[in-house]
């Protein structure tokens, strides 16, 4: 080999290896860029919470003062009350709105037991005053038992001016009136675990069906080939059109059962069609591994051909449709454009399956879409779903490995 | 055993085989008809897609009828105003702009990450790149939107303040191209894996026995032979690439006049426009006219395979020749 030839030959092995780099940086980059912005917001607490902060006016039945320790770690910003045992502070939220958030509540602190008093199915049930709930007021009674308020509806308008007139005049505490945090995604973790239980049940016995059709007992005719060439087209659908069909045509399904809106449902039914093609592939490639001996050994001992479907080919097929279910759950989790269209883009803290709501994926899209795109909470729940999906995948990988190992493929 | 006797056994019997191929006819009709409404939902969703996109064009929609020669030229899509105004062409130009230049950026580099997952890297470096290649096409569009909105616009950006061009904060054609060209990239790959793999070894050992270094064959020889399955790839990555639709639509920008012809201006794809206000929009023609543009969507997808199979045919039949 002449000089030329050598140098041309070393040129292109380090193009392959600079492209194969490039794959690695690209994906280093978005785990990189995913936990880092995301790491900060995730939270427990923001798996827990509601989305919407909601308002309560909590009654304590005028409960007298008494003598509280301030807690050790007592910042400066922080400003404690000794009467009540409760700590405040300053802070503001995204729109530069000015809050004022519990920090502390002592164990044995009279905000441990509120009774509810704002109208609604909870009016009447004891409440504790949670931490970082954002205080608008508090009413109180001073030394000759009249009703005063402060807060910021109220007289002061900082934490330290509120705590030192409870500390100076308050003799009781009457109501206390707050909005509680907000921005977590509760709700839509449970419309998440709604959308997949229903999918699921729709579309696993239509995919699983089907594929047992091609593969067990379909002819080997024109119509068979028909049907492959069919579902394969509606693998190359892109979401947004099953979007489209889902608002246009299963909308009329969904009205069959009184559901006039975008809901649970309606996605649902969508997300069954769109994931028939891969059920289907990932059953029939579980039915293929299958060994035939195995069939004609059962039909031989006399059983019937369903007989031989549900007793001895599925359950050999099983860890099969095991990974496609997890596959199709991943995909569930990440889907978005179909799921804008046919379940609404309303952030729900209560989903119900007859209405609207949005998954994970979905309400990182309504949080980005609005005037101010919250960026923290869109890649925390960012975080959250690559950790789900990435984790289904490694599991179905490992999956078929032990099924290929099983049957010496 | 009497004859009696005997007679209930065989009656029982029979029974028995007949309710069995019984169970066994229904079973059948029921894995059938699975099969046969999976078939034909493809023709469903074009069905109810197309019926309703065409509505605005017919006379029977009333006042608000759309021409579709101005809906097809047009270059202006207002429906903020009144009457509104819904032209696509400019649409169309630019999602066949971005997706043509991102699989431009993705195609070389995905085929030559093939060829180093299936012919150079050793084995173990082959298994770790496989599984990143699945990965990558695991990942959801959301993730790959946040992830472009938060990365590749303030790269656009800063790119642009280097050319003194106002960039909309990184909102850009630019970045829409890059965003596509990586999501398209597992697409490519693992189809051409798959291709590269498949070509036939002792075409290899021919091309070496010739005096070729493997390099050379790997080049000259296997990725010619391998060339239908690539385009395979090239197809499939350009279908996800015009069908993508939340992450685009979360660095276009959403221009409403076109079309886009400098890379750091905005953009309006197809799916964009699907999607675009959607949380603000009730029935009526703007929500009609997403199914229009659906329409259209689909047919871009379905004309580009067709073109595919025409350029494989004929770049495939020089080699066989």
């Amino acid at each position: 080999m002449n000089k030329a030839r050598r140098r041309k030959d070393i040129m292109r092995t380090s193009v392959t290896w600079i492209s194969a780099s490039l794959a690695v940086l690209v994906l280093t980059s978005i785990f990189v860029f995913v936990f880092k912005r995301g790491a900060g917001t995730f939270s427990w607490s923001m798996l827990k919470d509601d989305y919407w902060s909601k308002n309560y006016l909590v009654a304590f039945g005028d409960v007298a003062a008494n003598d509280f320790a301030p807690p050790d770690t007592d910042s400066e910003d922080e400003f404690f009350s000794r009467k009540f045992g409760f700590g405040l502070a300053d802070s503001v939220d995204k729109e530069n709105n000015q809050l004022m958030l519990v920090t502390t509540v002592s164990a044995l602190s009279p905000l441990h037991e509120g009774t509810i008093t704002t109208a609604g199915p909870d009016q009447g049930k004891v409440m504790a005053i949670p931490l970082n709930a954002r205080i608008r007021r508090i009413d109180y009674l001073d030394q000759e038992n009249n009703v005063k308020s402060t807060g910021l509806l109220g007289q002061d308008h900082s934490a330290e001016g509120a705590i030192e007139r409870l500390e100076q005049e308050a003799t009781a505490i009457r109501e206390i009136y707050f909005q509680s945090t907000g921005g977590g995604i509760r709700g839509s973790i449970i419309a998440t675990l709604m959308l997949i239980g229903l999918t699921l049940l729709f579309s696993l016995p239509l995919g699983i069906s089907a594929a047992i059709y091609l593969h067990e007992v379909a002819p080997r005719n024109k119509v068979t080939d028909w049907i492959r060439a069919a579902v394969e087209m509606l693998a190359g659908v892109p979401s947004i059109i099953f979007g489209l069909m889902g608002v246009s045509m299963l909308f009329r399904v969904t009205n069959l059962f009184g559901i006039t809106t975008q809901s649970v449902l309606l996605g649902s039914f969508t997300m069954t069609i769109m994931l028939l093609p891969l059920i289907m592939r990932q059953t029939e490639e579980a039915l293929i591994v299958v060994p035939g001996s195995l069939r004609m050994a059962s039909l031989s001992l006399g059983a019937s051909t369903t007989q031989t479907i549900f007793k001895v080919v599925l359950p050999n097929a099983l860890p099969g449709i095991l990974s496609a279910t997890l596959l199709s759950m991943s995909r569930i989790i990440g889907e978005s454009a179909a799921l804008i269209f046919t379940m609404g883009t309303a952030i729900s803290d209560s989903p119900k399956i007859s209405q609207g709501a949005t998954t994970l994926a979905v309400h990182i899209w309504t949080v980005m879409a609005g005037e101010q795109p919250n960026f923290e909470l869109a890649t925390a729940i960012s975080l959250l779903i690559l950790v789900l999906v990435l984790g289904l995948n490694v599991t179905v990988k490992l999956l078929t490995y032990r099924i290929n190992k099983k049957w010496q493929v | 055993m009497d004859r009696k006797e005997k007679k209930t056994i065989q009656a029982k019997l029979d029974s028995f085989h007949s309710r069995k191929l019984w169970q066994d006819k229904i079973m059948k009709r029921i894995f059938q008809g699975s099969a046969l409404l999976a078939a034909l939902m493809i023709f469903f969703i074009s069905y109810f897609v197309i019926s309703r996109g065409i509505q605005p064009f017919l006379s029977s929609y009333g006042d608000e009828q759309q021409s579709l020669i101005a809906f097809i030229s047009g270059n202006r899509w207002r429906p903020d105003i009144a009457p509104p105004v819904f032209g696509v062409g400019f649409i169309i130009i630019n999602t066949l702009l971005t997706s043509l230049g991102a699989a431009v950026l993705s195609f070389p580099i995905s085929v030559l990450t093939a060829l180093f997952i299936a012919k150079i890297a050793p084995p173990k470096l082959r298994a770790v790149l496989t599984t990143i290649v699945e990965l990558l096409a695991a990942i959801p569009s959301i993730v790959y939107g946040v992830f472009a909105a938060g990365t590749i616009t303030g790269l656009v950006k800063d790119v642009g303040d280097i050319f003194g061009i106002n960039t909309y904060g990184g909102n850009s054609m630019f970045a829409v191209i890059i965003l596509l060209a990586i999501m398209i990239f597992p697409t490519i790959t693992s189809l051409s894996v798959v291709a590269i793999s498949a070509v036939d070894r002792s075409l290899e050992l021919g091309s070496i026995a010739l005096g070729a270094s493997q390099m050379e064959t790997n080049f000259k020889v296997v990725l010619t032979s391998a060339k239908s399955g690539i385009f395979a790839g090239l197809a499939l990555g350009l279908g996800r690439a015009f069908g993508e639709a939340t992450a685009v639509s979360m660095v276009a920008g959403n221009r409403m006049i076109g079309p886009t012809w400098n890379p750091f201006d905005i953009t309006r794809t197809l799916t964009s426009t699907i999607l675009s206000g959607m949380h603000e929009t009730s029935p009526g023609l703007d929500y009609d006219m997403r199914f229009s543009v659906g329409i259209i969507l689909l047919l871009v997808i379905l004309a580009t395979n067709f073109m595919i199979q025409v350029i494989k045919r004929k770049v495939g039949g020089v080699t066989h020749e």
